[in-house]
């Protein structure tokens, strides 16, 4: 049985993988950190006084949103060959700009959910609108974001599955060059599975003990 | 210290304020009374800027806080509030609600803050909470953290929406009782309140405000006593 197992793809496929993984974390914590200072903007946006940024942020938000994410990345890498900007850009562009869109509306949802007397104590002490939005609106939205955020991260991860159709070397698509030369598909996609819930079981797990502390 | 000319203000179409004169006294505290939906807390909130004023003139110590060059934060700084329902930073612990609004605004330095914050606790009788936060605090000790919030600031004129209605009865006292000396070191209030023993004791003139217009207005015993205004009768027989 040992033997088995360590002579087929569920112990050699492993290294491979594991490759794949490093490339998939990388693509979307990079991702989700651009995403997440467009997504505050487009959030906070979503809440101006000013009409022209509201619509911007809203027609930002409901297009990525209503769009499939592969008909983004291909839109991204083919639409955008004029500059060339490779597959591994083009797919941290994709993140950004998907998960973007859902951090906006986290973002939104969280700082509208604060009481609007919060405000008002901030203005009636003197604070400036900025002031107020930094030091008493923001912490306290900033801590309702983090159990949504948890699972944006969850499901951006699982996106970027989506990029080996450009040819990005994420764990989905090392796994298939790996059962392409083996034929092991069945063994290979699980091995694929474990890697993806390695991430996302753990993530699970922390986010829920992070709510029950936070009390959101 | 505060005067008030045919002030109006309006939500789209609903007109809540409907031309409001009135008149606030240096060391005066007035108390405003009135059904629910005249337009207290509106009156109150325009004192400060937080609605912005559809037509009128409200003065504030001298600045037509009304003109549109005023700087609103100056004002806001000068008038505390202090709102039914707290508005503590849940996030911030006492000393640091208070302080806040000093280091921010006021520029000074946080140890200065917390300095001239502290005996301000003491005074509203919370001189030992100073790192609590509000979330452990009762409703009558968040009211009076509430206080020294904006007393912090150094205001010349005090607005309290309603300070005590949302306090289980037994922790009203307290409250009122730090307004109460409030009061007489003189400072300028406007109280919208239906305490009427308060009123009474403490307050110099009261309005009565319905429908967005002041009924009514005059020394507390007479208005309590013998109401003059047909509407003003008929509210004091609902609220006694
Ligand atoms: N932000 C707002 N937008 C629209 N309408 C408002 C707003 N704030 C208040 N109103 C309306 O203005 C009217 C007066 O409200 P206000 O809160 O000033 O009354 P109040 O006298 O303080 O009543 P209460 O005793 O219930 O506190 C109400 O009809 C209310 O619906
Ligand atoms: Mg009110």
């Amino acid at each position: 049985m040992i033997e088995y197992l360590m002579d087929s793809a569920y112990y050699k496929s492993i290294p491979y993988l594991y490759e794949g993984m490093k490339l998939t974390l990388y693509i979307t914590i990079v991702g989700l950190f651009l995403g997440f200072i467009l997504g505050a903007f487009a959030g906070l946006g979503r809440l101006s006084k000013y009409s022209i940024i509201r619509a911007i942020s809203t027609v930002y938000v409901e297009v990525t949103r209503g769009t499939p994410i592969l008909a983004q990345v291909l839109f991204i890498y083919y639409g955008l060959t004029v500059v060339n900007i490779g597959e591994l850009t083009s797919a941290i562009i994709a993140i950004t700009i998907n998960a973007g869109a859902y951090i906006a509306e986290i973002v939104r949802g969280a700082v509208h959910s604060i009481d609007r007397g919060q405000h008002e104590a901030g203005r009636s002490v003197g604070l400036t609108e900025k002031q107020t939005m930094r030091y008493i609106i923001w912490p306290q939205a900033f801590k309702r974001m983090i159990p949504p955020l948890g699972n944006q991260f969850i499901i951006s991860l699982k996106d970027t599955s989506l990029f080996s159709v450009i040819a990005v070397a994420e764990v989905l698509y090392m796994g298939k060059q790996y059962y392409n030369a083996t034929f092991e598909i069945f063994e290979t996609l699980i091995m694929v599975c474990v890697f993806y819930l390695i991430i996302t079981i753990p993530t699970s797990i922390i986010l829920r003990r992070v709510e029950r502390k936070l009390d959101v | 210290m505060i005067t008030v000319k045919d002030l109006h203000k309006s939500f789209g179409d609903n007109e809540v304020l409907k031309g409001i004169d009135a008149k606030v006294d240096e060391q005066e505290v007035v108390c405003v009374i009135g059904p629910s939906g005249s337009g207290k807390s509106t009156f109150l909130r325009c004192l400060n800027l937080l609605e912005d004023i559809t037509a009128g003139e409200v003065t504030i110590d001298g600045d037509v806080i009304t003109d549109p060059k005023v700087n609103i934060n100056e004002i806001r700084s000068q008038v505390g509030m202090v709102f039914q329902h707290f508005n503590l930073f849940p996030h911030k612990t006492v000393i640091e609600n208070i302080t806040l609004g000093p280091v921010k605004v006021k520029k000074i330095s946080e140890e200065e803050a917390k300095e001239a914050a502290l005996p301000l606790l003491d005074k509203v009788g919370l001189g030992d909470k100073a790192d609590a936060y509000p979330d452990s605090l009762s409703g009558g000790q968040k009211q009076r953290v509430a206080i020294a919030r904006s007393l912090a600031m150094e205001p010349k004129v005090m607005l309290f929406d309603e300070p005590t209605s949302a306090l289980d009865p037994e922790l009203v006292g307290d409250v009122l009782q730090v307004m109460k000396d409030l009061a007489e070191e003189g400072m300028t209030m406007v109280v919208v309140t239906h305490e009427m023993g308060f009123a009474k004791e403490v307050g110099d003139r009261v309005l009565f405000m319905d429908e967005g217009i002041v009924m009514e207005e005059g020394d507390p015993n007479q208005i309590f006593d013998d109401p003059q205004n047909p509407r003003t009768q008929e509210f004091l027989s609902k609220i006694l």
